[in-house]
């Protein structure tokens, strides 16, 4: 299985730069078919433990999936963009999911941080790919937060591996397996300091308010392929390496910097900025990049009640998303491609416009806004009667309220891209400009 | 090692109050040869060891300042400058200094320091780095920030547990060898699309 992981995007790289004469079109769909042979191989190989419910195989599964798509959304999306560099923007994306694998089978907390922060460098190198001044200062913002914060969580790392280091054991002292069984003998105040360091250093990755500031823009300008995986799964394996953590290092409750109440408090903070900010928006990628940041706080604070049936309910939550985001970017791109604008105000009148778009988008849309029988509508269902099991009551306002506003939020801009007046909006502006113009050449006129 | 954990520290100072970018880049080469000293002389000699050596050596010393002189090199003498330090840095470089040593004694009873001068230099220096990166305004003021917090955390690790494990050290060295590759290939995007090498000029998306 490691060798079939290391050699899926290994493969892409070697058929970039072995094939790199051949038209683009057609290295796009060989890499695209590569990638889903390999998905394919890895479900076969794991199959007996796929069944027993192995979340990490599971976890790798979803991850070569949304890899798959965004492969195949790579031919739609290079078609669009001929100015990207085929070679450059594969070798990154390739790189970009060797980390997402590593994230998502890591055993040892040093190979996820290692991991995590190599898949900034690739995905911040993919945005740079766009070739804009917005791509570039996206990118700039997101590598700079992002390092910064796990450089934050690799000295927790540090604190924990000094508290262990009696053991001798090396590089195997962090391995989560062997943190759990020794967490008793690490200090409670390092302990606590290394919690905090390392939840809020990797919640940056996750994107956890008030560490979120470069998410909306890193998701809005990356290449929407690439936006699909850094949304739908590169947030949920960082979010599921704090939970490993923390589930592995065990602070008291009676302190209030355990992991579950950081995860309860920051959570909490991201639903209500990620809700409140969608009623906001006027670009469809922040809008679903603000989505992502409530979703986050909603899976958040499904790890942070800390019950089985709450984390069972925050990893659907995170499958969910993962399925439902990515779609939703790669349909969001080629909206803004066929409008040639990203403003939702300019997004109307899809039904007649861009049917087939329009209908994936609606399903999308309305699966995130969390309506019934769609997944997040059960996972959320589940995460709200955990809150209220737990006596969790102002969280639990929290997030019924922001439900509630996000499916608002959400059925307003899909009513309105849906069915907008397209015609009178563009007759209005047609009047604006030309009673423009002619101020222009009556006051070119008086000279 | 505690000699080369102090031109560390002392670079680190330097770095937050030195403007022109060339001073601080050879900075930055002074602190990888000063962290190769430091490697070599903790403990015995192990093959282990000398590929750390090598590889702190060649990265940290040669590759990484290596590019940005290369990069600074190109840009008219205007784009070699930093501005100036803003005054309440300097209130915030000592605080963070007083901090360290509230953390010393906070850690020193959980028993987890092997070195508390180290730990100090190695802390207070990733504060500094950090601070770096709040303050300076220029693109590889702040690339440059990222390198010397890097820089110092082998010294905090130096100070907590000795040695790192083999694969976490080359580890964090190829990651901070990628980043600061793409940094630099970044800044030299920013100074041609933006005409500019102040980090203040990147507000496109703020508009």
């Amino acid at each position: 299985m490691t060798i079939l992981n290391a050699l899926g995007p290994l493969g892409v790289i070697l058929l970039v730069f072995v094939g790199h004469r051949l038209p683009p079109d057609r290295i796009r769909k060989v890499n695209a078919l590569w990638v889903t042979l390999v998905l394919l191989s890895s479900v076969i190989w794991s199959y007996p433990e796929l069944l027993q419910g192995h979340w990490t195989l599971l976890l790798l599964l979803g991850t070569n999936l949304i890899a798959t798509t965004s492969a195949w959304d790579s031919v739609w999306w290079g078609r669009e963009h001929l100015n990207v560099k085929i070679v450059r923007y594969y070798v990154w994306w390739a790189l970009f999911w060797a980390a997402l694998i590593t994230v998502a089978v890591a055993d040892n907390l040093v190979l996820s941080w290692l991991a995590i922060e190599f898949s900034t460098l690739a995905s911040g190198a993919l945005i740079v790919e766009m070739g804009n001044r917005r791509a570039l200062e996206a990118a700039w913002k997101y590598i700079v937060i992002a390092s910064v914060g796990l450089f934050m969580a690799v000295i927790g790392v540090l604190f924990l591996y000094a508290s262990l280091r009696f053991q001798h054991l090396g590089w195997y002292t962090l391995d989560y397996a062997n943190i759990r069984s020794h967490a008793s003998a690490i200090n409670p105040i390092v302990k606590e300091i290394a919690t905090i360091l390392i939840v809020s250093g990797i919640g940056t990755k996750v994107g956890l308010v008030p560490f979120h500031t470069w998410l909306p823009d890193a998701h809005s300008e990356a290449p929407s392929p690439a936006s699909g995986l850094l949304s739908g799964v590169l947030l949920g394996l960082c979010l599921v390496t704090v939970e490993r953590y923390v589930g592995a290092a065990p602070v008291s409750h009676s302190t209030l910097v355990s992991g579950p109440h950081l995860l309860l408090v920051l959570g909490s903070l991201s639903v209500l900025v990620g809700t409140f900010a969608l009623l906001a928006q006027k670009d469809v990628k922040r809008l679903l990049a603000y989505s992502s940041i409530e979703q986050m706080g909603i899976t958040a604070i499904g790890f942070g009640i800390n019950t089985p049936f709450t984390r069972e309910a925050a990893l659907l939550q995170l499958a969910f998303h993962a399925v439902i985001k990515s779609s939703l970017f790669y349909v969001g791109g080629h909206l803004s491609v066929a409008y040639g604008s990203t403003h939702l105000q300019r997004m109307t009148n899809m039904v007649g416009q861009h049917r087939r778009l329009a209908i994936v988008w609606t399903v999308g849309i309305l699966a995130l806004a969390g309506v019934p029988p769609l997944g997040l509508a059960y996972s959320e269902w589940m995460i709200s009667l955990g809150l209220w099991q737990a006596h969790l009551w102002g969280v639990l306002v929290i997030v019924t309220g922001s439900l509630v506003l996000g499916f608002a939020a959400l059925s307003y801009h899909l009513i309105r891209g849906m069915w907008g007046n397209q015609a009178n909006r563009l007759k209005n502006e047609d009047v604006e400009q030309a009673s423009m113009a002619n101020a222009l050449i009556a006051a070119g006129g008086k000279h | 090692m505690m000699s080369a954990a102090l031109v560390v520290f002392v670079a680190s100072v330097g770095l937050l109050v030195v403007r022109n970018v060339k001073s601080s880049i050879l900075l930055l080469g002074t602190e990888g040869l000063a962290l190769s000293y430091m490697v070599w002389m903790s403990g015995p000699i192990t093959l282990d060891k000398v590929a750390i050596v090598l590889a702190t050596l060649a990265i940290k010393a040669g590759i990484i300042p290596g590019v940005m002189y290369r990069l600074v090199q190109k840009w008219p003498i205007e784009y070699r400058q930093d501005g100036p330090l803003p005054a309440w840095t300097y209130v915030a470089g000592v605080a963070l200094l007083l901090t360290v040593t509230h953390v010393i004694q906070l850690l020193t009873a959980t028993g987890i320091i092997l070195h508390r001068a180290l730990f100090f230099y190695g802390l207070a220096s990733i504060y500094l780095g950090l601070l770096q990166i709040i303050s300076r305004r220029h693109v590889l003021s702040q690339v440059g920030a990222l390198v010397a917090a890097e820089n110092a955390f082998v010294i905090l690790a130096a100070s907590l547990v000795g040695n790192l494990p083999m694969f976490m050290e080359i580890g964090m060295l190829v990651d901070l060898l990628v980043a600061a590759i793409i940094l630099v290939w970044m800044s030299r995007l920013v100074h041609g699309r933006f005409n500019t090498t102040d980090v203040n000029a990147l507000r496109f998306l703020r508009r």
